[in-house]
């Protein structure tokens, strides 16, 4: 029997490290696994309770345990994790959720994968052999690195389940609860809250950049939302996530908030002086180099195309995200170039300055796919992927034939001829091409017995 | 638009406006200004335009002296006796006197680069034309496709013409570099080192030179996760066929065997195979080429008999090639004009000639340097020859060592174990297989590094070498492994994917395993790192001998590492960037980090860029077996980055070290850019250059020279967490220095805060800021410095 811990390091059969995190079991280095392909119900889950609705350190299994289950088979499982605490938010269990998965992975010979409805655990025969043998080791890893890592944490318990009747009984209340926390973070608005945050870990690379993460814009990387950032900030509050008081809003519409404008300011030592949140081309938010994405402006039709990071080859206007990247990066403002994070495609507040998916013209196909649920369905069949256009004629075409919203007022420009000037040369033959010497204007130039040597000449094109 | 050598002459010239006469006008270059970045303070530095830089970083790691050798014999007044403080006749002292030897070896290590990448260059052009486009991975977005070049030489070479006024400027530099060493030059050792980096970055421009011209004009992988594997050891190589070895380091000669062989269709009947780089860039250009081994494998290869016709071109190659091809009766064909081992040249002669000479064992080899030449002869010759050559072999068979070994001598002093570089226990060994025990000569083949000094030491000449090879006839059938060609350079994208790891602590820094095969113990150290650093999900890269070594060994189900792990610059990658000049890449990303994250003009702009990477990018470089002078010069261009380097014990070799001094407070400031404050920061990274005495030191040291004075909370935790993790598995005890490294209790890893707090309040340790660190004033930003108008 295991006895129940606080936040000091028990002794435990195994090594417990952030070095196991990448470690991976294969089939014939397993003892057994729970969840993955082969279960049909499996499930973690991390809960806000009441204080008095919680018994500190409790670990509890209830089914049959690791050393009462046939080595090689795959069972169900079913993790609860219910904390509780004075400063412990309904809004901090989507975060303490996914900590499952990483304490779960630093346990030596345990291997974690996927989250929610989808674990996927595998016990390695090396840790079982090393007495990695009951179920309620897992809780006490778990219940410790809680509570080291989250002081806002006063008691945490945990129940593991490998009852199938019980795990299949509790999985529509797990789905209910994922289901609400969805929809809280799908509806939740910048209004909706007093604070936002900023990130600045970013710095530490892009010394000017710092993101403002809002419920309605998750930082460009794409890995911190506003409640991730909400948690680090309780965790670490010196740290580099911290809360930005919004302040007086200045534009709805763009999302310009006095508090950004004045955290923007002394972050960048004023080289930024005022962001718009949902605006690509005025004071649009910063970059460092690590987003998922950009929304480029095209002018050709007015419209904004989106490229993400594992796009290979060329976009519609001809570039790659890596030519384009350039433009967005280093914590500058670059209107009409916005480093982004894909969840940001799903933001109710998705660049509604610029009119949002009304003007969005070009997606890749793999981007489109994932985020449809989101894109408006009048909009769905108007948006060209790298299948319908690969230049921006092709787009232009594109968008007139699906009337797309930016083709009302799109006028297709006669391509201008530019009449190339032919510059006369006056000199007589003997001269190398390319190489004019323009011999116009008012004045009379005598030259006698001159010689010039350059080692080298720098040409600049006059734009 | 790029022109050349434009030369106008006006004898008479009238016009309505313009008179002219006699106007002569001479342009050496015109060149159309296409890149808007403009040109930073440090286009094409010269020797002292750097120099404040260097001694910056010297001032912290200051040289520590390990005179391998101590009189100076460099001149006739010579030679000197520099030891207990007495001064040549020159007046050098004899620290200055190792700093101007590792001069001479850095100049030979650019030199013999630039100079491949001179021939390289040289011979594509002929081949491609020169407006052959740059192109290192257009296509899967690489951007900033010459990072070595932009930052150094200040512009942005689209040719392979363009390449050529590199290469001027390279060639330059050395000349100027070279003259410093002569008697009565320079005189202070911080200047010879600064002349050391100097060196040192020239050399990691020549490499790029040659690697990207190579990639370009050949089409090798670029920058490719994804490059094939490749059949490496001598148990791949199908001695039923005929077998071409190529060594070295200069790859034209061996891609025309590779492409004689397809016009031919023979692609399948003869194996081609490579020791050292030139068999990474052949495996480049065809991965039906196949690798033997590291450059430690040539006496053993050789000897074995597999090849039927050697081909050499420069570098790393054993210098009695000859002799002992002859012992195998095996044509050597010399292709490089730096390397023409005494042997006729034929390059005019008919091709039915010289094969006919070399088949019928009328000449021992031939200098052919025509390429297209060299690739049909050593085809037809291998050909020829096979059949009667019988892979005829002077590796013995058991009984023959066993009945060979009883003729040592069993000499009371063992002058064989004492040639040997790593002191192996050769007597034991022969004592044994003369009694028919051949274990002990068989557990040598791996830690052997092949240079043959045992035999020349034995006083009843035996082969001993041989002894070791042919008691090892298992393990040389089962030597069956796979590498991963090498891929060039990193991908601006795969750069901007590891950003978020790396800040949010999932990526703990990135090692690299480069360098020859002088291992103490074997290649099987260097595998045993990276895969101990890739299971930790550092970035592991790797190129040249090492790359070779780390694909050597296989786990329980037969996988080689490259098998193991992914070939992607990200967390647990093992990424083989190539041969030697492939190294560049390695620097390279290093250096587009800065472009990439903070827009950071790379143009001519080298000292800040120099002081971004060495504050924030937590690369350490380890060069376990490094033996060469180009080795040494590779370490320096990474000092002056600032990126540290460990060496193998051999490396003490090297004469000194840079080591810094955590105990001395003062030394470890920066200045914070947005206050202008000076700040503690740590000794991060500790050292610049620092030989290690056993792998663990090694990897302990590399773990905590990861750290960075820029590390956030997350990434200094997990930096920690595998510092303190191995140095607990490794020495057995926690890390005595843990207060000069954390500076918020943020920092510290969740799995260890007890221990780590313990030790803290023991050292009475005091919570400190984390700066945006630079060391140069004129990047403060904040409270009367600059503003961000980079």
């Amino acid at each position: 029997m295991v006895e129940p811990i606080g936040t000091a390091r028990p002794e435990f059969p195994v090594d417990v490290g952030e070095m196991y995190e990448g470690e991976r079991i294969r089939k014939p280095a397993m003892h057994l696994e729970f969840g993955g392909m082969e279960v049909e119900k499996k499930w973690e889950l991390a809960l806000a309770r009441p204080l008095d609705q919680v018994e500190d350190g409790k670990v509890t299994v209830v089914g049959p345990d690791l050393s009462d289950m046939e080595p090689g088979g795959s069972y169900p499982i079913g993790v609860l994790v219910e904390v509780a605490g004075a400063k412990v938010e309904k809004d901090l269990e989507g975060v303490l959720e996914r900590k499952i998965h990483y304490f779960t992975n630093y346990i030596e010979g345990v291997m974690h994968l996927n989250q929610r409805y989808d674990v996927w655990i595998r016990i390695g025969k090396k840790s079982y052999q090393k007495g990695f043998n009951s179920l309620e080791w897992l809780g006490k890893v778990l219940v410790w690195l809680y509570k080291s890592s989250f002081p806002v944490i006063e008691k945490i318990q945990v129940t593991i389940y490998t009852d199938k009747a019980k795990i299949e009984e509790l999985f529509p209340m797990a789905m209910d609860v994922w289901g609400k926390r969805d929809e809280r973070a799908r509806t939740l608005k910048d209004e909706d809250v007093k604070e936002f945050y900023a990130c600045v870990m970013c710095q530490s690379f892009a010394p000017s950049h710092m993101c403002v993460i809002t419920p309605n814009r998750i930082a460009s990387c794409g890995s911190i939302s506003w409640f991730d950032a909400r948690a680090a900030y309780n965790v670490d509050p010196k740290g580099p996530n911290f809360p930005i008081p919004k302040g007086e809003c200045i534009d709805p519409v763009k999302g310009v908030y006095e508090g950004v404008n004045k955290v923007a300011q002394e972050k960048s030592l004023g080289a930024i002086k005022s962001v718009s949140l949902y605006s690509s081309f005025d004071n649009p938010h910063t970059s460092c180099g690590c987003f998922e994405g950009i929304a480029f402006y095209i002018p050709e039709v007015d419209g904004i195309g989106i490229v993400h990071r594992d796009f290979k080859g060329h976009t519609v206007n001809g570039l790659t995200f890596s030519a384009m990247a350039g433009h967005t990066s280093g914590g500058t403002q670059n209107p009409g170039f916005n480093g982004i994070a894909i969840e940001y495609l799903r933001s109710l507040k998705f660049l509604q300055a610029d009119g949002g998916w009304e003007r969005i013209v070009w997606v890749p196909s793999q981007i489109k796919e994932r985020v449809k649920d989101a894109i408006p369905e009048h909009l769905l069949g108007k948006i060209a992927t790298e299948a319908d256009s690969k230049t921006i004629g092709e787009l232009k075409e594109f968008l007139v034939s699906k009337s797309h919203p930016v083709a009302n007022r799109l006028v297709i420009e006669e391509a201008k001829e530019v009449k190339e000037e032919a510059p006369e040369v006056v000199l007589p033959a003997q001269i190398p091409t390319g190489i004019e010497i323009p011999a116009r204007g008012g004045i009379r130039i005598i030259l006698k017995n001159v010689k010039i040597t350059a080692e080298k000449i720098i040409v600049k094109r006059e734009k | 638009m790029r022109k050349r050598n434009v030369h106008i002459k006006l004898d008479r010239l009238k016009s309505d406006l313009t008179e002219i006469s006699g106007l002569e006008i001479s342009i050496g270059k015109a060149i159309e200004e296409e890149w808007a970045e403009p040109l930073g303070p440090t286009p094409c530095p010269s020797l002292a335009t750097l120099r404040d830089w260097d001694l910056k970083l010297l001032q912290r790691y200051k040289p520590f002296y390990m005179p391998y050798c101590d009189v100076c014999c460099l001149c006739t007044m010579g030679k000197c006796d520099l030891t207990q403080g007495k001064k040549g006749a020159c007046g050098l002292d004899i620290c200055a006197q190792q700093s101007r030897v590792v001069l001479i070896a850095c100049c030979i290590g650019a030199a013999t680069h630039t100079a491949h990448a001179r021939h390289l260059v040289e011979y594509l052009i002929e081949k491609y034309g020169c407006d052959s486009p740059i192109d290192v991975g257009a296509d899967v977005g690489v951007e900033v496709e010459a990072p070595v070049t932009r930052l150094v030489y200040g512009e942005k070479p689209k040719t392979l013409g363009d390449l050529e006024d590199v290469l001027n400027y390279l060639e330059n530099q050395i000349t100027h570099l070279l003259s410093v060493a002569h008697t009565g030059q320079e005189g202070s050792k911080l200047d010879f080192e600064s002349k050391v980096f100097h060196a040192g970055m020239i050399d990691q421009v020549g490499m790029e030179v040659a690697d990207i011209a190579q990639i370009s004009a050949y089409g090798l992988p670029k920058a490719d996760p994804n490059a094939p594997l490749v059949e490496t050891g001598m148990g791949a190589i199908d001695s039923t066929k005929p077998v071409i070895l190529v060594i070295g380091h200069n790859v034209p000669p061996a891609t025309q065997i590779i492409d004689y062989l397809g016009e031919k269709d023979l692609m399948g009947s003869v194996e081609v195979a490579g020791i050292c780089c030139t068999a990474h860039d052949l495996t480049r250009y065809n991965p039906r080429a196949k690798i033997v081994g590291p450059i430690s494998w040539q006496l053993r290869f050789i000897r074995s008999g597999f090849s039927d016709v050697i081909v050499v071109d420069e570098q790393c190659i054993r210098t009695d090639v000859l002799a002992e091809a002859q012992r195998t009766m095996t044509p050597v064909i010399a292709t490089s004009e730096k390397n023409c081992l005494g042997l006729p040249n034929r390059t005019q002669d008919p091709v039915d000639q010289i094969v006919s000479d070399l088949v019928e064992g009328r000449s021992p080899g031939a200098v052919i340097f025509d390429t297209e030449k060299v690739g049909e002869v050593a085809v037809r010759v291998s050909m020829l020859l096979s059949p009667r050559r019988m892979k005829f072999k002077v590796i013995p068979d058991l009984a023959k060592v066993i009945e060979e070994t009883k003729r040592c001598a069993q000499c009371s002093n063992a002058p064989c174990r004492k040639a040997c570089p790593n002191d192996l226990p050769i007597p034991d060994a022969m004592h044994q297989a003369s009694e028919s025990i051949l274990e002990g000569l068989a557990n040598l083949y791996d830690l052997c590094i092949g240079c043959g000094r045992c035999e020349s030491a034995c006083t009843n000449d035996l082969p001993i070498h041989s002894y070791i090879i042919g008691a090892s006839k298992k393990i040389v059938n089962e030597e069956k492994f796979k590498v991963r060609v090498g891929r060039g350079a990193v991908q601006d994208v795969e750069i901007r994917k590891v950003g978020g790891p790396i800040v949010l602590g999932e990526i703990p820094g990135v090692i690299a395993l480069v360098g020859c095969a002088n291992y103490p113990n074997g290649g099987i150290e260097v595998a045993q790192m990276a895969e101990e650093f890739a299971k930790r999900r550092y970035i592991v890269m790797s190129s040249g001998c090492a790359a070779m070594s780390i694909g050597m060994y296989c786990d329980e189900e037969g996988k080689t590492l490259y098998e193991q792990f992914p070939g992607e610059f990200d967390a647990g990658g093992i990424v083989n960037v190539g041969s030697c000049v492939a190294n560049s890449h390695i620097a390279g990303a290093a250096i587009k980090i800065a472009s990439i994250f903070a827009k950071r003009k790379l143009r001519g702009n080298y000292e800040e860029i120099a002081d971004y990477i060495h504050n924030r990018v937590g690369a350490v470089g380890i060069a376990w077996g490094a033996m060469s002078q180009k080795a040494a010069s590779i370490a320096s261009g990474f000092w002056r980055l600032g990126v540290p380097v460990i060496v193998g014990p051999h490396g003490s070799k090297y004469r000194r070290m840079l080591l810094g001094r955590k105990d001395k407070v003062k030394d470890w400031y920066a200045y914070d850019t947005r206050t202008g404050e000076k700040v503690f920061v740590g000794p991060c990274p500790e050292h610049l250059f620092y030989a290690a005495e056993t792998k663990e030191e090694a990897m302990v040291m590399a773990a905590k020279l990861c750290m960075r004075p820029n590390d956030t909370p997350r990434g200094r935790a997990i930096k920690l967490y595998n510092y303190i993790d191995l140095h607990k598995k490794l020495y057995g005890v926690m890390p005595d220095d843990l207060h000069l490294f954390v500076r918020r209790d943020a920092d510290l890893p969740i799995t260890i805060k007890d221990e780590v707090m313990k030790i803290l309040k023991e050292k009475d340790w005091k919570e400190n800021v984390i700066p945006d660190p630079t060391l140069l004033p004129r990047l403060i930003r904040g409270k009367g410095g600059l503003t961000d108008e980079r």
